[in-house]
């Protein structure tokens, strides 16, 4: 059988191209990643493309993967994962959820002891969203220590979706560049600048100039917060301090990469 | 002149009732349908007890050891009472067995008839004799009870296992609603084994609810936190064939919401307890009360679990529903003392 994916248009009069899955009936009730089809295709000189050669996978989990549990269960952070049986307790306690219901550390807990990858894979934009205060883990009954599973999960996700992590998170690993450089290189937290670059970064430059933000850099200048910075200067004795979070931030690093295996 | 007492059973309830009854000098009569003492735990040879993995042997053995040793204990095996007549306060009782009948009039009775299991096949959906590879908790029980726990299909150790519970339990569509008490236990004891003897072989538990009451608890964190054993939440509606030899278990993951089908070596059901066809044959012959979910009826659940409604027959073990051995050791002395007490008021 002779298969022929073409990246271009077909060209010499074929078929019009249409959207992914545009021909399904209830296209609403299918996820996107579900439907695979190929815009220009060919078999045997036969053109198939498009909606011809669609194929929407089954939401069915087929399988448990438990290789994904043992890698788990070997690093520090998510030693306890054979724990967990899913009260949900460290969901209603988490100071996140609240502000995004998909944060929800019980089910991302269940996804990683099943190896559900799939599902994880829906939550990489929320999922990182832990903010470190470790309600869940001083309430949870089976002392799973979720907090720390959530670090497992952020490794996870590093390792196991690379690519999305650089397309869904690009904003926030920007931020983060824009933070750590700020911290190391000035040794102080800059939030009137911090906020600016993020806006920017998202593209909200209009919002930047808008009526709010105005009045409160007015604000600012007047009050002098606005040059505080530059008045303050880098801390006492800063270039030993900057060695040693450097330092830090690297065997962090390897840590987590070899954590990862990366 | 000491009491005649018949104790109809010779499970752990009724081995347990007859062996104090004659440490207190009083003529026992057990009879036993099998052609062997100790009940349920010896007939599909259960080797380690929930809670503390000790061997049944220790338990089982020992009891039966100890009515068989003599003292006051006559053992009627493989026999029954085939006629049962109230005489006065008293009662006359045939038994019947391989070399005879014999009349005898008894001071009191204790019927210590036990359950039966659950027999999978009646519901279909489990596939159970369907594929040698869907087994129940007391086949288990009997495979590592012989050291034999291969993939009955093909004699190879499995290397994935579920274990489905609620089986025959908690389910109008089968008759009963209610729950049967021992099976998640034993299930998560089970899983224990499987995984100390075989840590190449992965243990799921499809469950609804796991009801590991009590201390039986402990085994439940251990098979997990010790074991890896995992639980899935859903219960099973169907069992196929997959590839590869497989058997197929279709659920509905409650958790995460959304449709299975996941593969197995091999899948064991976690088949419950039943009142079994002795229970009404009992109830019957005996003119006692049946329960609404088919095991024999006590005067008074709470006050009087061990005193059926006729006066001078009394209730032990599992006949009055589903529970663990040390419940049914208990319940055995304490329908002996009851039995006894009333032997020797009625004198
Ligand atoms: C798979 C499985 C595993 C279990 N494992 C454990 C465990 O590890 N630990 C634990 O504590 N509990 C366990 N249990 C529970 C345990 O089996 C019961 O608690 C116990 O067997 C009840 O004892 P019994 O004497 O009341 O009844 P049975 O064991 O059922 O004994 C009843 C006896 O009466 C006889 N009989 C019945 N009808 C008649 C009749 N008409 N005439 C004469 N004789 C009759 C039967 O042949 C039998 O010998 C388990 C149960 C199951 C289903
Ligand atoms: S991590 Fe703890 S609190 Fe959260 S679901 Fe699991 S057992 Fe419950
Ligand atoms: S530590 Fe993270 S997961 Fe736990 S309660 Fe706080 S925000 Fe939620
Ligand atoms: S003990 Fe467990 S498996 Fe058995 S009927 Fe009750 S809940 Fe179901």
């Amino acid at each position: 059988m002779a298969l022929e994916k073409h990246d271009n248009k077909n060209l010499g009069g074929g078929r019009p191209v249409a959207e992914k899955g545009e021909h399904i009936v209830a296209r609403h009730l299918i996820e996107d990643d579900n439907i695979k089809e190929e815009k220009n295709l060919v078999i045997d000189g036969v053109d198939v493309s498009g909606r011809w050669n669609t194929f929407i996978i089954s939401r069915v989990n087929s399988d448990f993967d438990r290789s994904f549990f043992e890698e788990i269960k070997k690093t520090v952070v998510g030693s306890r994962i054979n724990r967990c049986w899913q009260c949900g307790m460290c969901t209603a306690s988490c100071t996140v959820t609240p502000l995004y219901r998909r944060f929800n550390p019980r089910a991302f807990i269940y996804m990683m002891q099943l190896g559900n990858l799939k599902e994880l894979k829906k939550y990489i934009d929320v999922a990182w969203r832990c903010v470190g205060c470790y309600k869940c883990s001083q309430r949870c009954p089976k002392q799973v220590n979720p907090a720390e599973m959530m670090e497992a999960l952020a490794l996870v996700i590093k390792k196991y979706f690379q690519e999305e992590v650089k397309t869904k998170l690009k904003l926030d690993e920007e931020v983060k560049k824009i933070y750590e450089d700020m911290i190391i290189g000035h040794g102080r937290l800059d939030l009137a600048k911090l906020h600016t670059s993020a806006m920017q970064k998202s593209g909200k430059t209009k919002e930047l100039f808008g009526k709010i933000e105005r009045g409160a850099i007015l604000k600012m200048l007047k009050d002098g917060r606005a040059f505080s910075v530059l008045r303050l200067g880098k801390p006492h004795n800063w270039s030993s301090s900057k060695e040693a979070i450097e330092n830090y931030l690297h065997k962090l690093n390897t840590i987590e990469n070899s954590e990862a295996g990366v | 002149m000491s009491e005649n007492i018949l104790v109809i059973g010779g499970g752990p309830a009724g081995l347990n009732a007859a062996i104090m009854l004659s440490e207190l000098g009083v003529n026992v009569a057990l009879v036993e349908r099998d052609s062997f003492l100790g009940g349920n735990p010896k007939k599909f040879k259960y080797k380690f007890l929930f809670p503390d993995m000790q061997p049944a042997d220790n338990v089982i053995g020992e009891l039966i050891k100890k009515a068989e040793s003599g003292g006051n204990i006559k053992v009627y095996y493989s026999s029954e009472v085939s006629d049962f007549k109230e005489n006065g306060k008293k009662f006359d009782a045939v038994i019947k067995s391989a070399s005879g009948s014999e009349t005898k009039t008894f001071d009191s009775v204790i019927v210590a008839t036990g359950f039966e299991h659950f027999d999978p096949a009646r519901d279909a959906k489990y596939s159970y004799q369907l594929f040698d590879d869907v087994i129940d908790i007391k086949d288990l029980e009997r495979m590592m009870g012989e050291n034999n726990f291969v993939r009955p299909s093909n004699g190879k150790p499995p290397k994935k296992v579920a274990f489905i519970l609620c089986v025959g339990s908690r389910d109008r569509h089968v008759g009963n609603q209610y729950c049967s008490r021992v099976c998640c236990t034993v299930s998560v004891k089970q899983a224990i084994e499987m995984r100390e003897h075989f840590p190449d072989c992965e243990a799921y538990i499809f469950y609804m609810d796991i009801r590991t009451y009590g201390f039986f608890e402990d085994l439940y964190w251990k098979a997990m936190e010790e074991h890896d054993v995992q639980i899935v939440k859903g219960r099973i509606a169907e069992i196929t064939s997959g590839p590869d030899n497989t058997v197929v278990c279709k659920g509905e993951d409650t958790l995460l919401r959304g449709p299975f089908e996941i593969p197995f070596d091999m899948v064991v059901l976690a088949s419950g307890m039943e009142g079994g066809p002795q229970s009404p044959e009992i109830s019957s012959k005996l003119g006692i009360e049946l329960d609404e979910h088919g095991f024999l009826k006590p005067e008074n659940v709470t006050l009087s679990p061990f005193k059926s409604n006729k006066p001078g027959v009394f209730l032990a073990g599992a006949c009055t529903g589903p529970k663990a051995i040390s419940d049914s050791i208990t319940e055995g002395a304490a329908a002996a003392m009851n039995a006894y007490t009333y032997a020797v008021k009625n004198r």
